[in-house]
């Protein structure tokens, strides 16, 4: 569905070099820090900055040679930049409708009234939620065979936000070969939704795994410095000195569990790993 | 292209003040300046350019992104926008014409055919001054794009007093050699001059395709 390999984009004080897959009917997520190359990364997607180099392909297709048509395939949400906020809902249907051949305007508006938008309120004037519900409302609302969200639930409470995850599951739903890139500082949002992730860290992928295979084979060791002395490093990715001695991110949580039956073993969660990745020494 | 006609269309009909403005303005000018050419010029010229605040709007609190992710190529966003300062330019003129002639048939001030061919010979001139507008507005945007293009008027001027001063030094009467050029009519003038703004408009057009295609958003 979406491939990158080897995106380069050379800032002054950043470079960009990331290789990525979304499959067809797949939720792939995008994490890092804030500056790791996320939203770089999603722009060199939608062609709204030039690459240095590599490759981007969506639909089979390098997405610089993307004409209009293949732009209706895309349903975006972009965390800073959104309609103009002096339009309001009922201006932007039609220019939607115009935009999109398969824009589903009883499901818009159904979805809209769900959320309680208004429809004659400038969007200047929404609050952080209503202008995040109206974007993924009109990213979702043309059939779109993959969706491109950086933060989309950003500025959202706890409720809208699990009601917007539960909108993306029925979009991958409603067709088998749909699939999703979403980047989310929430990482509760991601472990929920997506079936792997990528890590990027200062412009570079660090990470990738399933979501399952995340969740139940990492693990954080917690041990001291005997223990540690003592430890089989072959499967610890990253450790980090702690006042109580190490902590240690494995990937092997069952090797750990069945040979160091003594050692406190974590269930590693993904901000855990992002910051066991990022903070602790390979 | 239609969706982002809608868009702009949608934009100019929000800004409710600003109409309001340029119908009292109307109004006044119709009723206190006899000079037709001004009203038809002025309400044309301000129509025209309201293709530049689009671009405004458009680039307003990072807009370009999210505008240049939905179904839009960059030349088809700069069709749009000369597209849409054509139609309002059209429009405005028209509407300055009838008002002018409303005005001159009441007041008694001008006839209605001596307006209708000041208002033709009025209209290359606003879509020459479009088309010089335009790429300043994208490759600068908001005040730097408008500051940008005065300053090339000014730099038009400054050029033609240099050429005059140049001619005064050389002793070359410049009027004298405009009057012994060939003699042409109103219809060649104006046609000419159409023809210089439309081929205006398309380089100016080209120009604007080629700094949208390297703008990052």
């Amino acid at each position: 569905m979406l491939r990158i390999e080897h995106l380069v984009k050379k800032y002054e004080d950043f470079t960009l070099d990331c290789s990525m897959e979304v499959r067809p009917g797949c939720v792939t997520g995008l994490i890092g820090q804030n500056g790791a190359g996320k939203s770089t990364t999603f722009k060199a997607i939608l062609g709204l900055i030039h690459r240095d180099g590599g490759k981007v392909e969506a639909f089979g297709k390098d997405v610089e040679e993307f004409t209009v048509k293949d732009k209706q395939k895309l349903g975006v949400v972009l965390s800073d930049s959104g309609f103009s906020g002096y339009l309001n809902i009922h201006d932007i249907i039609p220019v939607l409708a115009n935009l999109y051949g398969t824009f589903d305007k009883d499901f818009f508006m159904k979805q809209v009234q769900r959320f309680g938008l208004p429809t004659d309120k400038k969007i200047k004037e929404f609050s952080t939620g209503m202008k995040a519900k109206l974007k993924v409302l009109a990213a979702i609302s043309h059939r779109a065979k993959l969706l491109i969200l950086d933060e989309p639930t950003v500025g959202l409470d706890v409720v809208a936000r699990d009601e917007l995850l539960e909108l993306l599951r029925d979009f991958m739903e409603a067709e088998e070969d749909r699939s999703i890139l979403i980047s989310s500082h929430i990482s509760g949002d991601l472990e929920s939704l997506c079936d792997d992730l990528y890590m990027v860290h200062e412009g570079k992928i660090i990470l990738h795994e399933d979501t399952d295979v995340l969740l139940s084979d990492y693990a954080l060791l917690k041990v001291n410095s005997s223990q540690y002395e003592k430890l089989d490093k072959q499967y610890i990715l990253r450790h980090k000195k702690e006042s109580f001695g190490y902590t240690c991110l494995t990937n092997q949580k069952r090797y750990y569990l069945e040979n160091y039956p003594q050692t406190v073993i974590e269930k590693g969660s993904v901000d855990e790993v992002i910051a066991m990745m990022i903070r602790g020494e390979a | 292209m239609k969706g982002l006609l809608i868009k702009d269309i949608k934009l100019m009909l929000n800004q409710k003040k600003f109409f309001i403005t340029i119908g009292f303005i109307a109004l006044m000018l119709v009723s206190v300046v006899k000079d037709t050419s001004f009203i038809i010029s002025y309400i044309t010229f301000i129509g025209a350019l309201f293709t530049l605040s689009t671009i405004n709007y458009d680039e307003y609190d990072n807009g370009n992104a999210f505008l240049f992710s939905l179904p839009v190529t960059r030349s088809g966003y700069v069709a749009e926008k000369y597209g849409f300062g054509l139609m309002m330019g059209g429009s405005c003129w028209l509407f300055s014409l009838l008002i002018a002639i409303v005005s001159g048939e009441v007041r008694k001030t001008a006839a209605a055919w001596d307006i209708l061919l000041t208002a033709i010979e009025i209209f290359p001139v606003i879509l020459i001054l479009l088309a010089m507008m335009i790429p300043f507005q994208l490759k600068f945007g908001g005040e730097k794009g408008r500051i940008a293009a005065i300053a090339v008027v000014g730099a038009v001027f400054v050029v033609c007093i240099i050429v005059g001063k140049a001619a005064d030094i050389m002793e070359i009467d410049l009027i004298d050699l405009l009057n012994r050029m060939p003699k042409l009519g109103w219809e060649a003038i104006v046609g000419l001059t159409m023809a210089a703004a439309a081929a205006l408009l398309l380089l100016s057009a080209s120009i604007s395709v080629a700094i949208m295609k390297k703008k990052e958003f």
